[in-house]
């Protein structure tokens, strides 16, 4: 029987250095990707790349203010990702609602809902901003400090509760049912123009 | 610079509609004010006067004139003017209605559909205008608009719980 344990360290290594990005750019700072990917700042030198499926991917990106709407998607997608997860927050706008502090439609907190592991903060930040946090991250990842998806797990209840307290109950069942009254409706609808 | 081709453009329709007011604002634009009850009529000899395209219904809140005031913007390929078609309705909500011109500009569906939701206008004969558009919900239910008697402050307070972190009295706001 092998003890796992022994490997963590490895395992650890080798995590920090193939972390996988979920392409959802939540906000403006999507505007800051190109230039991290391209030639300029490169991040696939750290083994990071854009992922288009939520299944794959261990690094969630949440670039920029964050609206109810999104949230919810941004949930559902942090909720299909395999463990371990890490979430970085870009921006001033998930850590304290920034420039939208007084907008109905931009979420103040974003820590109410997901555990963040790393927040940078900046109104936007620079691609050097973003690349010190990935190597923040990274650090935190080698000496296993980036527990965001254990602390999802463990403290499930408090997030929950103040998920439930902004969508109302039952949310992704209403989310997912909104549109059908209409979409029904409209197939038999021929557009005359 | 010359005005001739945009007092052309205003002579031509106030002729065809002597109950319009028309003037010309600066090179390119053009405005005209026009009662609700003949939006219809009137949006429909602008497009067989060449303008083709609607670009936006905006609506503004006059709430000391206790008013809402539509403002059509059409633009012309051919003349290449713009036009601001202004009209105004009453404010309450029951009464703020006005024909819808969707048959005539296909694209109107979507900007009334946007006058509705933001301005609560009731545009007839658009029936989609129920349809979920921008507002979530739960932010629909509770009334959310950007007319300005809505008290978006203490409703983001309320949403948001953040009570904490503001002062009630103070009229500017430091975080």
């Amino acid at each position: 029987m092998v003890d796992w344990r022994l490997y963590e360290p490895l395992i650890n290594f080798a995590r920090k250095r193939s972390m996988w990005i979920v392409a959802f750019c939540t906000g403006c700072g999507g505007i800051e990707m190109p230039p991290l990917a391209t030639s300029r700042y490169d991040f696939e030198r750290f083994g990071i790349m854009p992922n288009p499926a939520p299944r794959m991917a261990d690094l969630f990106l949440i670039t920029g203010y964050v609206t109810p709407k999104t949230l919810k998607r941004i949930i559902i997608t942090y909720e299909m990702q395999p463990d371990p997860k890490y979430v970085l927050a870009h921006g001033s706008c998930p850590l304290n609602g920034g420039v939208y502090w007084d907008g109905y439609n931009a979420i103040k907190h974003l820590d109410k809902y997901l555990p963040i592991d790393v927040a940078i903060a900046g109104c936007m930040p620079r691609p050097e901003a973003v690349m010190d946090g990935i190597q923040k991250m990274m650090e935190l990842i080698e000496t296993g400090k980036a527990d965001g998806w254990k602390r999802y797990k463990e403290n499930y209840e408090y997030y929950k509760k103040n998920q439930d307290e902004l969508f109302g109950e039952g949310w992704r069942e209403k989310t997912a049912r909104r549109w059908i009254p209409w979409l029904m409706d409209k197939k038999k609808e021929v557009r005359e123009e | 610079m010359t005005l001739e081709k945009e007092e052309n453009v205003v002579r031509q329709i106030l002729e065809k509609a002597p109950y319009a007011e028309g003037k010309v604002r600066r090179a390119r634009r053009i405005e005209f004010h026009i009662p609700a009850e003949r939006i219809r009529e009137f949006l429909t000899l602008l497009k067989e006067s060449n303008f083709e395209t609607m670009m936006q219904i905006t609506a503004v809140d006059w709430i000391k004139d206790g008013e809402i005031e539509l403002v059509y913007q059409m633009w012309s390929y051919t003349h290449a003017v713009h036009a601001f078609v202004k009209t105004r309705i009453p404010r309450e909500v029951e009464k703020a209605k006005v024909p819808s011109v969707k048959d005539i500009y296909p694209v109107a569906e979507t900007y009334e559909r946007d006058a509705h939701e933001f301005y609560k206008v009731y545009f007839e004969g658009n029936e989609k205008l129920e349809m979920p558009w921008i507002l979530e919900d739960e932010d629909r239910e509770a009334g959310v608009c950007h007319r300005k008697d809505f008290d978006m402050l203490s409703y983001v307070k309320r949403k948001y719980k953040i009570l904490d972190r503001f002062e009630e009295d103070k009229e500017d706001y430091v975080i």
